[in-house]
């Protein structure tokens, strides 16, 4: 495979699961919600538990986005410090 | 819709076997007999074979089989290695480049005719799943001991109420994900394909969709070695 090539795969790989991780999580959620409400508690605290399960599934739907970004962040920040101890390294060398 | 023609089941059912017509049979020669087992055998045996032809007696200087076998090892381990460190990598490198092997094979069969993808069984996914899922609690376990809890609290006790069910919600979205994703798009690639080449074969119009299918026979492989190597670097790296 040529880099370019390389590159993309790794791109979808690295970008190409927030949609469904997202989605799941805020299924998760809501499910966890319904059942503490219909089962747990009998209908007694109807809607809010399922709002509140809601409300955490969406919250961990985000806290998975940012995972991600501050991952790819973090490994870009290492790419470049590496780079500039490569570069540096070759000018004391020269 | 018409059924599938799958060159294994047709070769069972003449040697007098039962092959489930439905997704999961009845009784336990039925469920070996699902198109879903056979066809992971048929990849347990390709990759088995194709290992010993190529790897059967090692040289120092390496031919054609031996050398793609290098660089593709060789390569996962470096990437395994900048994600994990190699410590972990050394520990549970045999376990994730099989499953690499296997998804990517599994995922790429499916689009020869007469082939299934194992893959696009959601039985196989949640297996897979389910072993990475217990592995990457059992690394965090090991690492940690018993403050391997602290993971799921947060930075700070008045967090605790905020933050214990968001990473609980989000751990568990994994398995979901992970197995679900992988199902989903190696179903709808073999669904999408069979439905035209039912509609339209004659006018190649599976073509596009087989040459996109590479593609995501490729990342979703690609997608679950990923999320399996950064899930353990989670659970073994320490908490916030």
């Amino acid at each position: 495979m040529s880099d370019v090539k390389k590159e993309f795969v790794q791109l979808l790989a690295n970008y190409g699961h927030i949609g469904f991780t997202f989605v799941s999580a805020i299924l998760i959620g809501l499910g966890g919600g319904i059942y503490l409400d219909q089962k747990v508690f009998d209908g007694r605290t109807a809607p809010w538990l399922t709002f509140l399960g809601l409300a955490f599934g969406i919250a961990a739907g985000y806290k998975t986005l940012f995972e991600v970004v501050w991952r790819n962040r973090r490994a870009e920040e290492k790419e470049r410090a590496e780079a500039e101890k490569r570069d540096g390294g070759g000018g004391s060398g020269g | 819709m018409e059924h599938p023609i799958l060159f294994i089941s047709i070769i069972l059912e003449t040697l007098g076997l039962p092959v489930p017509h439905g997704p999961v049979g009845h009784g336990l020669i039925q469920q070996l007999c699902a198109p879903y087992m056979t066809y992971t055998w048929l990849v347990m045996a390709f990759l088995f074979l194709v290992a010993k032809l190529t790897l059967g007696n090692l040289e120092l200087v390496p031919g054609n089989g031996q050398n793609f076998w290098e660089l593709l090892i060789g390569g996962m381990d470096d990437f395994f290695a900048d994600n994990m460190g190699r410590e972990l990598t050394d520990r549970f490198f045999p376990m994730i480049a099989t499953f690499a092997l296997y998804i990517a094979v599994a995922n790429l069969i499916g689009l020869i005719p007469g082939f299934m993808s194992p893959t696009a069984s959601l039985n196989t996914t949640l297996a897979l799943t389910l072993i990475v899922w217990v592995s990457h609690h059992l690394i965090g376990l090991r690492e940690h001991g018993l403050s391997y809890y602290k993971h799921f609290m947060g930075p700070v006790w008045w967090l605790v109420p905020l933050l214990l069910p968001i990473e609980l919600i989000s751990n568990f979205a994994r398995l979901l994900s992970l197995s679900i994703r992988l199902f989903g798009n190696i179903m709808a690639k073999e669904t999408l394909l069979a439905i035209l080449f039912m509609l339209a074969g004659g006018f190649f119009a599976p073509l596009p969709i087989m040459l996109l299918g590479v593609l995501v026979s490729v990342v979703q492989a690609m997608v679950f070695v990923l999320l399996t190597v950064v899930y353990f670097a989670q659970a073994q790296e320490h908490a916030h």
